[in-house]
């Protein structure tokens, strides 16, 4: 409950922030429609090239563009405005007061900054996934649909355990200023089936830094590749990496010594 | 006038080596797209046996070679300049008898390049045993033709981009225009693809832009794929744009800063 109502208050918060920039926030949704014109021109421009992707029909590949978009809503609405102001909290001290709040600080950090019309992203993400599922011929069942979702949730939980781990290590390396880098460089191989890239590079987005597991994998679950036991498998790594990235923070939060004070 | 662009230079390379961690997490950033058109595509064309003529070895030598010619030809004033107007820091540079965009902007931007270029050496060896191209099409005369025009694309998208940002005189925040025209070459430039698998459209229009001397010009010059015709008529492109961009930017720039409020400072 308490949680509810300090989300609803950073909403809030946020949206007044935004307000100030009504124009600019006109400006970013009209460009978002252009990248998303532009995502739709260069998968054109691969279909009428071929008729199959690494397998994957025009259909399929317009749902996991979708599913890259839920993904990279998550990014740009919380994860790369929180790491700015996380850095930020670090280098000048003022993580202090976020410790001092009597609530979880990895909750404080993850929501206090929301970048708030990023929102009717995810709307669009849905509409591309339904149309997609629609157009790819197979028949969908709704046992897949649902691990279809649990697998795209649980993909979401390892990147942002991920994200947990990277900007923790700050509290161990001050001058990390680039701990996000490697996931934002890489967010971009979502786009494709990673099963048409090369081993070494399916090894890196799988294993290392896991963009595939939120995207390509829930897609392979809707198409209906996946067995029960990878599916409990995926949900079991999920939980796992969790479990470790809050205790990788706990153990930061000791490390932090405050700045200059 | 060379002793001031020989402090510069000094300056600006001190300046950039001491973010050497950051250009090479820049170059890791930038490497990521290329590899996956690369994959995407050569993962096609090994299904297919070629793409409308191009083989996977094709793609292959295509985009190894596009890692090159982008950090040859592209710039990086949006990053190093817009925010001077935004916040009034350009008023110093200014009062000052030399032109900040042509002398100090241009120097760090060169600077900037050169680093990077010689990060991407070993990188690009890696690539090479793990993509192992056939560069027996490659022509040395390509090579030797490519290197005027990839010096000429590199000034016309630096001045292109410095009419962009001196656009910010006006509108003070240029991001979201700077964007637009990112897209724009991406769209124009051969980035995504080789130009000929672009909807006949867009391969109409890019024939006139500037944008595909950038990457997809030189690139086919270096694989030796153009015939003379296309040579000559990339050649004339380059120097018409070249003359445009200088007008341009110079116009732009003088206006703008007439109109410059030197805004917070």
């Amino acid at each position: 409950m308490q949680t509810l109502k300090l989300l609803s208050a950073f909403f809030k918060v946020n949206v007044q922030m935004s307000l100030a920039y009504r124009a600019d926030t006109v400006v970013n949704i009209l460009l978002n429609l252009m990248w998303l014109g532009w995502e739709l021109l260069s998968l054109n421009i691969i279909f009428s090239n071929t008729e199959t992707l690494g397998g994957w029909g025009l259909g399929e590949l317009i749902a996991l563009l979708g599913v890259f978009r839920l993904v990279n809503t998550m990014m740009i609405a919380l994860i790369w405005p929180n790491t700015e102001k996380f850095n930020q909290s670090i280098r000048d001290g003022s993580m202090d007061y976020t410790i001092l709040q009597p609530v979880n600080s990895m909750f404080l950090v993850t929501f206090s900054r929301i970048t708030v019309w990023r929102f009717w992203d995810l709307i669009l993400a849905v509409v591309l996934i339904a149309v997609g599922v629609e157009m790819s011929a197979a028949t969908t069942t709704a046992a897949q649909v649902l691990t279809f979702i649990l697998l795209s949730l649980s993909g979401m939980i390892v990147i942002y355990s991920l994200w947990i781990v990277l900007i923790a290590l700050t509290f161990w390396f001050v001058k990390f200023d680039n701990n996000v880098t490697i996931l934002q460089a890489l967010m971009d191989a979502g786009r494709y089936p990673a099963t048409v890239y090369p081993a070494w590079l399916r090894i890196i987005v799988t294993f290392i830094i896991p963009i595939a597991v939120a995207t390509t994998i829930p897609l392979q679950a809707l198409r209906g590749e996946l067995g029960t036991v990878q599916v409990l498998i995926f949900l079991l790594v999920s939980f796992v990496s969790f479990i470790v990235a809050s205790r990788v923070w706990k153990a930061g939060l000791k490390q932090y010594s405050g700045a200059s004070s | 006038m060379f002793l001031i662009f020989k402090r510069l230079w000094q300056v600006n390379w001190a300046e950039q080596w001491q973010y050497r961690a950051n250009l090479l997490m820049y170059l890791l950033y930038w490497l990521v797209s290329p590899i996956i058109y690369l994959a995407v595509w050569t993962s096609i064309a090994n299904v297919k046996g070629s793409v409308n003529g191009f083989t996977a070895n094709d793609f292959v030598t295509y985009y190894m070679v596009l890692l090159i010619c982008d950090q040859v030809t592209s710039n990086i004033i949006i990053h190093t300049f817009a925010y001077k107007i935004q916040d009034g820091s350009l008023s110093g540079e200014l009062v000052r008898p030399i032109h900040p965009m042509l002398t100090n902007a241009l120097v760090n931007n060169i600077a900037f390049k050169i680093l990077t270029i010689l990060g991407l050496i070993p990188i690009w060896i890696i690539l090479f045993f793990l993509f192992k191209p056939d560069f027996s099409g490659a022509s040395f005369v390509g090579v030797l033709l490519s290197i005027p025009v990839m010096m000429a694309a590199f000034i016309i998208g630096f001045l292109l981009s410095a009419t962009i940002v001196s656009l910010a005189f006006w509108t003070t925040r240029v991001y979201s225009i700077h964007e637009f025209y990112f897209a724009l070459i991406l769209l124009f430039s051969g980035q995504f693809v080789p130009l000929p698998l672009m909807p006949q459209v867009i391969q109409n229009i890019a024939q006139y832009l500037p944008f595909q001397l950038l990457l997809y010009f030189p690139i086919q010059l270096i694989l030796g794929k153009l015939s003379t015709d296309q040579i000559v008529l990339g050649y004339i492109m380059a120097g018409v744009w070249l003359a445009v961009a200088i007008l341009t930017f110079n116009w732009v720039w003088r206006q703008g800063v007439k109109q410059y409020s030197a805004v917070g400072a």
